[in-house]
């Protein structure tokens, strides 16, 4: 697998005495779409902040095209805690989109989605504010971009997040339960937008529990459970055929 | 009952007030600057995950909001001169103690503020790969400074009106001179009335605009 974009090895993460990760194997490939199912307190998520490294992992690597994230080491084979340059510099070539949206609320929405880019990237603010409005556009927010995000519904918002994720040319983009806080009727939305990036050949880890856009849109699907990797397969397998009795019991639950 | 009200001497002399007024206000200013500097820093020190920079901001946040402040200005003004040998004026004794013992207050204004911001916010800052000061200075304090108006407006008037205790160390402050002007015209009751209306009008405009600020901002976000 040389084209790699991301190796997780042996990842493992606690909260205290509690263990969150145990042990998490995992490689991402350039233009994959990697879907990340699992029970609630599964370490989905977790697994998916020690990425960009907002989470810190206590033991493993992470490797972002062969370079360990978060740490580098010293010597004597020394691992440390890695600069907070080294750290950002790693985060802004991955894109995240979070539950919450966590969009800036002292910002409209085009500032949000030009704030990584004038301040993070250091490109032109007219540059900047010619790609964010086209980026917008894609999500279909071309019509809300001097809004503030309190004024918008949360499939807008969510867009919005997107759009200032992808305003800082991710190489991969990674989210986090991005249609848990939706009302219904506002899933299909984020989704849609979702399912254009997949199209376009981003590479994307996708923790959900929609278990259709699992099916439709991921090249391969993880079910985690209980801080472990319980099997990794093609949609096809997982829905239909999948190999753990873990596995079967998840789904049971989740899709009826 | 009896008492005739005489406000004509207190316009007579109201060159007097203006000028205690201007000391006032040069104290407050120097203490606000000092005091929100400092404070800005101690709120944050005390934030830091790093013990050698949170214990000695609570060591001195609560050391001065546990003691006096009139001690505290004597203490600089007599006591630091005997210890160290540095004799400051009596009015930069007088700011630098206001800034100092306002810097605790503040800080906790500032701590406060800053936690009250969602942890989300902080999420997304670092995920677009902003480093920490760009963090608070883009992020965070530009929605947690609107929580701390308020508290901070509070803190002000307060510490206008601590500028009186400038009197202790001899300062030309509003109070002080209101005072020296009561020895001379034995006019107290209206002299004191004067020095409270002239503190109304001094704070009244700040406590106005923090009202008028907080609708704008409810407004706009």
């Amino acid at each position: 697998m040389s084209d790699a974009v991301l190796k997780i090895r042996n990842l493992q993460k606690s909260f205290g005495e509690h263990r969150v990760l145990k042990g998490i194997d995992l490689d991402i490939s350039k233009g994959e779409v990697l879907v990340i199912i699992g029970p609630s307190g599964s370490g989905k998520s977790t697994l998916l902040r020690c990425l960009n490294f907002l989470e810190e992992y206590d033991h493993g690597e992470v490797l972002f095209h062969g370079q360990l994230v978060g740490y580098r080491k010293a010597s004597h084979n020394r691992i440390i805690r890695d600069s907070a340059k080294a750290i950002a510099s790693v985060r802004k070539r991955m894109g995240m989109v979070f539950q919450s949206f966590n969009l800036f609320p002292h910002m409209t929405v085009l500032e949000n989605v030009v704030e990584g880019p004038v301040h993070v990237r250091r490109i032109s603010r007219s540059d900047a504010e010619r790609d964010a409005r086209a980026l917008l556009d894609r999500v279909g927010l071309g019509s809300k971009i001097n809004e503030f995000p309190s004024k918008l519904s949360g499939g807008q918002q969510q867009r919005a997040g997107i759009a200032r994720a992808l305003a800082m040319n991710p190489e991969v983009m990674l989210f986090d339960e991005p249609t848990s806080a939706l009302d219904p009727e506002l899933v299909g939305e984020v989704l849609d937008v979702m399912k254009s990036l997949a199209a376009d050949g981003m590479t994307m880890i996708v923790v959900t529990h929609e278990m259709g856009f699992a099916r439709d849109v991921a090249d391969r699907v993880v079910v985690m459970d209980d801080g472990s990797i319980v099997e990794i397969g093609s949609p096809a397998d997982i829905f239909s055929n999948p190999a753990q009795a873990r596995t079967a019991e998840f789904l049971r639950r989740v899709l009826h | 009952m009896g008492y005739s009200w005489d406000f004509q001497t207190v316009w007579e002399y109201r060159q007097v007030f203006v000028r205690g007024a201007i000391i006032t206000t040069q104290l407050t200013f120097w203490a606000t600057i000092i005091g929100t500097g400092l404070g800005l820093l101690l709120g944050l020190m005390r934030r830091s995950e790093n013990a050698a920079l949170r214990y000695p901001a609570a060591v001195y946040i609560e050391s001065f909001r546990a003691t006096p402040i009139l001690v505290q200005l004597v203490w600089i003004y007599y006591s630091m001169p005997i210890l160290t040998g540095l004799q400051l004026g009596n009015i930069t004794s007088c700011a630098i103690g206001l800034g100092l013992h306002c810097s605790a207050y503040i800080a906790e204004i500032f701590r406060a503020g800053v936690n009250s911001i969602d942890k989300g916010q902080w999420d997304a800052a670092r995920a677009i790969g902003m480093g920490y000061s760009q963090m608070l200075r883009r992020i965070i304090l530009p929605q947690a400074i609107r929580r701390m108006i308020p508290p901070f407006i509070n803190e002000f008037a307060t510490l206008i009106k601590l500028t009186t205790l400038g009197s202790v160390l001899a300062v030309n402050e509003l109070l002080h001179e209101a005072e020296n002007l009561i020895n001379n015209t034995y006019r107290p009751l209206e002299i004191y009335t004067a020095v409270a209306v002239a503190f109304a009008i001094m704070i009244y405009p700040f406590i106005y605009a923090s009202q008028r600020l907080e609708r704008h901002w409810k407004v706009r976000s």
